[in-house]
């Protein structure tokens, strides 16, 4: 993975639709909670990954 | 992070509750304020860290005594005593005021040590405001306590900034403030979560899927394992790297073997220079055999062509005395050239029949043509190549004697010091090859670590394909792969992401540097931020970059450029489009607060440092003496201030003398007699 000549555009683009959702969710989730080192993400993550593929 | 007020309250010397506006915007970004030696000025610089982290800073002395003296003799016997900071900010369009604050009984003369609490609230967009549970892990988020000492610093003391010892630190926190961290966290939480989608694929997947998703978790396991390993050895190795640089740095202070030191030093740096430069050229070479090399032996393959081709058209046969094409367009069109008619299977058919066979091709002949053409061309070649090589063989020659005489020198020079009659030189150099041997060891088990992780990533990305093409007919575990693929998929994503954003960072880190720096001073030194986020400082003497040997004025220089570079990157950073969506307005924005700004730097170095902060941070507190600030600083910054004030000093002593400071054409006052001593915090409209 070598990634000196790629955009972080790019590697967005190339996730489909519901990949795409799914990286914005998991950022804004873990940007929230970057104040509470504690927190185990994998509850709400799993909810967001039901929500988008049902 | 926009600062828009702080309040103290019998903190330090600030007698009293003293509130200081700080809103200011882009085109007016600068606070400034004037107090005399002692008035207060690194207490209200500290007065922000310990509102926002309980610190003060290490030249607060008396750090117990937080309650103003005179509030502190005044407060009766088994009573208590509050004092307390408010700062009041915003952060990515959020309203916080976050209150430090503690309230200390009164047992005896002395104040013993108090334990503030803080709180934070947020304002909400209705106007209501919020408690934060976790107040100072949100303000860490927000701003991480080893980040503030780029925003709220003393001058004086800030080259600090630049000592080897403070990246370590400095690099794992700066992920924050460039917005790294959340993608690093999710980095973490996606496996868990991976594990916890695909039981049901180890459940119901049936034989074939079960056993793949096994494999795969089998090597999430290690690959788990293998990480925190890494992550160990990456601080063992930073651990190492410091103590190193400190032992070498006893050497470089030492009174008789600092210039064997700084020799060793420059032969260090120039042999690493000429070992990549070799590298290089070695690799060019190989580089030029691989495309061009064929070329060599292709001498009498030419010669040999050449003659073909002569003895072909010496007997007749090139060029074609008659052509194939011509002889199938007279039968297609049943007439010979001499008029006779070419009907089918007649003899003067058979007869141009028989012509057909010994005419030459078009195409042959063409191609015949083409590759004649380039026979000599090729003999350029051949020579162009040889000139190449020789000159590529002569570089490496040269290069290869200047490496082995720099590993003499520096053998030599090693040895000087290993032999040092000085016990202490003899100790320090032991103890720089121990850690010298032991940091090369820690670097080979994390190169063998990253190429464990490298094969071991490939290994699930192929078994995550084999999974994909497994027969699956339980529909609970087909969801599971579904939404697993999803989460690998991204998963695979942000570890590009991160990748792209480090290094992105760096680069752009390295180049605002350089422009800041070369702004400020006049001399021919460039400074580099290296992979492992060390900064160092070179001089380009013919086309050789050589170290140079840092001054306290230097370092301050170095520091101050570092600031505004991080303060800029951070802004523009996160103003970019990326993968969270839209920023912000005022994402990656911090304010300054500096203390004793310019230190000792001379004049003229002020000015350029002044005109650098004023045009790049985003918000500048300077907190400047008489003598420090009325001269150039003052006519810099005077454009861009939205709020001037004066700390004014209250001294008890009798023999105090009174001093004015004049501002904007008024005298205000600037050192008052008084009964008790405080500082009051005036600004000046």
């Amino acid at each position: 993975m070598k990634s000196s000549e790629r955009t972080e555009e790019q590697v967005v683009q190339e996730l489909n639709a519901e990949e795409r959702v799914f990286l914005k969710r998991v950022l804004e989730i873990e940007r929230a909670k970057l104040h509470v080192s504690a927190y185990d993400a994998t509850d709400d993550l799993l909810a967001v990954v039901k929500e988008i593929l049902p | 992070m926009r600062l828009h007020s702080i309040t103290l309250n019998n903190f330090r010397q600030f007698k009293g509750e003293q509130r200081f506006d700080l809103s200011s915007d882009s085109i007016k970004p600068v606070t400034l304020l004037f107090g005399a030696n002692g008035a207060g000025k690194t207490t209200f610089l500290n007065a922000f860290t310990w509102a926002l982290y309980g610190t003060l800073s290490q030249d607060m002395e008396q750090q117990q005594r937080l309650v103003t003296d005179s509030v502190w003799r005044s407060t009766p016997m088994g009573d208590s005593a509050e004092v307390s900071v408010e700062v009041v900010f915003e952060h990515e369009a959020q309203h916080f005021r976050a209150l430090r604050r503690a309230r200390v009984r009164k047992e005896s003369d002395h104040q013993s040590p108090a334990s503030p609490e803080v709180a934070l609230w947020t304002t909400n967009a209705d106007g209501s405001s919020e408690i934060v549970h976790a107040p100072q892990e949100k303000i860490l988020s927000i701003l991480p306590r080893s980040i503030s000492r780029f925003f709220f610093f003393n001058g004086e003391r800030i080259e600090k900034l630049v000592e080897k010892s403070a990246y370590s630190e400095v690099q794992q926190d700066i992920k924050v403030l460039l917005d790294l961290q959340q993608v690093e966290r999710a980095l973490d939480h996606l496996p868990k979560l991976d594990r916890k989608l695909t039981a049901d694929i180890r459940k119901h997947g049936g034989d074939k899927a079960s056993e793949i998703q096994a494999a795969i978790d089998a090597f999430r396991e290690r690959e788990s394992t293998h990480m925190q390993d890494l992550k160990i050895l990456e601080s063992d190795l930073a651990t190492l790297n410091d103590e190193r640089e400190k032992v070498t740095e006893l050497l470089r202070q030492h009174s008789t073997f600092a210039p064997v030191q700084q020799q060793r030093d420059a032969v260090t740096e120039q042999l690493a220079l000429n070992r990549r430069a070799l590298e290089m050229t070695l690799k060019e070479r190989a580089n030029l055999v691989a495309t061009r090399g064929f070329l060599a032996f292709t001498d009498d393959l030419g010669e040999a062509t050449s003659a073909m081709a002569e003895s072909l058209y010496q007997r007749g046969a090139l060029p074609a005395p008659l052509k194939r094409e011509f002889v199938d367009q007279l039968l297609a069109e049943g007439r010979c050239i001499c008029g006779t008619a070419l009907a089918d299977h007649t003899e003067p058919w058979k007869h141009v029949t028989e012509w057909r066979q010994r005419a030459g091709l078009q195409a042959v002949e063409t191609a015949w043509q083409r590759l004649r053409g380039q026979i000599e061309p090729m003999t350029a070649a051949r020579v162009d190549l040889r000139d190449l090589l020789g000159q590529i063989v002569k570089r490496i020659g040269e290069l290869r004697s200047l490496v082995s005489r720099l590993e003499e020198t520096k053998s030599e020079l090693d040895g000087k010091l290993r032999n040092s009659r000085l016990d202490d030189v003899q100790a320090l150099e032991s103890k720089r090859i121990d850690l010298d041997n032991r940091h090369g060891e820690k670097q080979r088990r994390i190169g063998a670590l990253t190429a464990e992780l490298q094969r071991i990533d490939k290994d699930i990305e192929q078994k995550t394909k084999e999974r994909k093409n497994a027969e699956v007919t339980d529909e609970l575990a087909a969801k599971a792969r579904a939404r697993s693929d999803m989460v690998q998929n991204v998963r695979k994503a942000l570890s590009e992401i991160l990748e792209i954003r480090s290094e992105r960072m760096r680069r752009r880190l390295d180049a605002e540097l350089k422009q800041v720096y070369k702004s400020i001073t006049y001399k021919n030194y460039i400074p580099t931020l290296s992979e492992g986020f060390e900064l160092s400082l070179h001089t380009d003497v013919d086309g050789v970059q050589l170290p140079v040997g840092k001054s306290t004025g230097e370092n301050q220089i170095l520091s101050l450029s570092f600031v505004a570079a991080v303060s800029k990157l951070a802004r523009e950073l996160r103003q970019e489009r990326r993968a969270e969506g839209e920023p912000p307005e005022d994402a990656g924005t911090y304010p300054i607060v500096m203390d004793a700004a310019f230190g000792s730097l001379d004049q003229n170095y002020q000015e350029a440092v002044a005109r650098a902060l004023a045009q790049m941070a985003p918000q500048l507190v300077v907190l400047v003496s008489k003598s420090q600030g009325l001269g150039k600083v003052v006519a810099e910054l005077n454009p861009y201030v939205s709020h001037l004030g004066v700390i004014e000093a209250h001294s008890s002593l009798s023999s105090t003398t009174e001093e004015d400071i004049e501002l904007r054409g008024n005298a205000y006052p600037y050192i008052r007699h008084a009964e008790t001593d405080y500082a009051q915090l005036k600004e000046i409209k």
